[in-house]
């Protein structure tokens, strides 16, 4: 009885990566059909010895570290500015979510018409302050372009990071911190000593799922520079929709496969961990 | 007469949080504000800027969508992708996750590993093979193509879902039934479902959503505009209308609606969801 549905499951979750890897080994390349048909090891060679492919995965890995840093920041700090409201709650909460309901196409379009450099808000508001270049190339220039997508990929998913340290603070009781305070900690202290430690198995499943999403990340980044800043996704499906190398690109692909693979693992780990430690306590 | 500075000082703190919380909102929502302003004001505000309030308001940028592209045939391809796709994944992942959670049979953690692991593959990696497949399968260029790529994107986590809901159900329930005289099939169907009935429009709509915001595989695997879903036809205003951000940001607003919608609607729900699947 259970056979038919996980039958059906390898063949639409499983065909497309036997697929791909399958793919990489061949030499399906569509300008130039005659390569394929053999089993090679051609990809593999190339992708070692391309550094293009290599800045890529550099790129990913910047857009991860800096999407994390800056969603865990803005979580945190948004969760705890709302921690205690009492008036008006729900709407404070509501702002906070909403960016999340945003599709990542739409916070793209959003952010293109804002960063746009002739007249996008952003510059027009520049403009207005005295000593200050208004013509930035917010989607242009080569050393503001990551951290200006950066941004985008922040504003459209922290609130994930909200959600999380939300429901973490709300579990801290009350008299760890009284404790704190009749001890003499300030704010900072209590935020420290008492917060921290006690919100720290939360944040490292965020900075992991967060991870993932960074490593996942496409539309942002493909819409708002039409493909010419190359994170490992966008590398992938330039090989196949520009150079039309559908080999190459699945070996990229495969590539991403195995990274995801391993972020998946210690994500599994630390929440399995997480949970044991939980039912310990 | 201790207790003054120490008020005082709890005034000050209290001015600076609402301060701060107000700051951190606005900044947030701005966008979004941005967005609902462009979209409401005539062609050319956004040109040249003398307020961040409207001047005056229309609507002829969403009536602009209607008469010169084709955007609501593109919402009705959406809506009709979503439903299928979401659709046939919740009854496949149904299935699936019961199986993974009464059952243990050698490898179910590794299936299960697997399934969330394909969840959080990229979606440009499932691009490219499903794309070399379909080619070889004639199933480019049509919306069945379209519908069976969005169940390979939303199944994993309709199982894992769905397991989540019955790992939650005593298998004690179903039992009773079986001692009653219920098959297992039947148990299934008339115990742990309805049992289960608010997971599964959780699931749905979650699965809808993914379908409904994918502009990857619509916008490759179908050439001809007409079969676009309104995410295809969204992503290609950004080429087109490059300056002319009102009827962009128009666009966007129709295409978020459903969505924002969606989700307040299903708020809790959505938010534990997105926590165990971990996925948008």
């Amino acid at each position: 009885m259970m056979t038919p549905p996980l039958m059906l499951l390898a063949l639409v979750v499983g065909l497309p990566v036997l697929e791909a890897v399958m793919l990489s080994f061949d030499r399906v390349v569509l300008t130039r059909p005659k390569l394929a048909g053999d089993f090679t090891f051609h990809n593999y060679a190339r992708l070692v010895g391309d550094a293009d492919a290599w800045m890529a995965v550099l790129r990913s890995c910047l857009y991860m570290c800096g999407t994390v840093f800056g969603s865990i920041v803005l979580g945190l700090s948004a969760a705890l500015l709302t921690r205690r409201i009492v008036r008006f709650r729900g709407l404070w909460r509501s702002i906070f979510i909403l960016p999340w309901t945003m599709p990542a196409i739409v916070a793209a379009m959003v952010w293109g018409v804002m960063y746009d450099a002739n007249f996008g808000i952003l510059n027009q508001l520049l403009r207005m302050l005295p000593f200050v270049d208004g013509n930035v190339e917010w989607l242009l220039d080569k050393s503001i372009i990551l951290p200006a997508l950066i941004v985008v990929q922040v504003w459209n998913e922290f609130p994930v990071a909200y959600i999380f340290f939300l429901a973490a603070l709300h579990s801290i009781p009350d008299e760890l911190y009284e404790a704190a305070s009749v001890d003499g900690a300030s704010p900072f202290q209590q935020f420290l000593f008492v917060t921290l430690p006690q919100i720290r198995f939360v944040l490292s499943v965020i900075v992991v799922l967060l991870l993932i999403f960074g490593f996942r990340a496409f539309p942002v980044i493909f819409l708002l520079t039409g493909g010419r800043t190359e994170t490992l996704t966008v590398a992938t499906f330039n090989a196949a929709f520009r150079s039309y190398d559908f080999s190459y690109a699945a070996t990229l692909g495969v590539l991403a496969i195995c990274v995801s693979m391993v972020l998946v693992l210690i994500y599994l780990q630390l929440t399995l961990r997480n949970g044991k430690a939980e039912a310990a306590s | 007469m201790s207790a003054g500075p120490a008020m005082r000082r709890s005034a000050a703190a209290r001015t600076l949080h609402m301060v701060a919380l107000t700051g951190l909102a606005i900044v947030v929502a701005f966008p979004v504000y941005w967005m609902i302003v462009l979209a409401m004001t005539p062609l050319g505000f956004s040109r040249q800027i003398t307020s961040i309030l409207p001047s005056d308001l229309t609507f002829d940028n969403f009536a602009s969508l209607v008469v010169e592209r084709p955007m609501l045939r593109w919402l009705w391809n959406s809506t009709l992708v979503a439903t299928l796709s979401s659709g046939i994944s919740m009854l496949i992942g149904l299935s699936c996750g019961y199986a993974l959670s009464r059952l243990r049979f050698r490898g179910s953690y590794v299936v299960l590993v697997l399934v969330l692991a394909s969840q959080m593959v990229p979606s440009t990696s499932i691009l490219v093979p499903l794309y070399t497949l379909f080619m070889d399968l004639g199933l480019l260029n049509t919306i069945h193509g379209v519908v069976i790529g969005h169940i390979s994107l939303v199944l994993p986590l309709a199982i894992w879902m769905s397991k989540g809901f019955f790992d939650s159900l005593p298998e004690e329930l179903e039992g009773a039934a079986r001692l009653d005289g219920c098959s297992r099939l039947g148990a299934l169907w008339f115990v742990a479902i309805p049992l289960v009935s608010p997971g599964l429009a959780a699931i749905f709509v979650y699965g809808f959503v993914t379908s409904w915001n994918d502009f990857l595989f619509p916008r490759h695997f179908v050439q001809s505009e007409n079969l676009w879903t309104a995410a295809a036809g969204l992503t290609s205003f950004r080429g087109e209308y490059f300056t002319l951000f009102e009827p962009q940001m128009a666009a966007s607003i129709v295409f978020a609606f459903p969505v924002v919608v969606l989700f307040f609607f299903l708020q809790r729900r959505m938010v534990s969801g997105s926590l165990t699947g971990g996925v948008k």
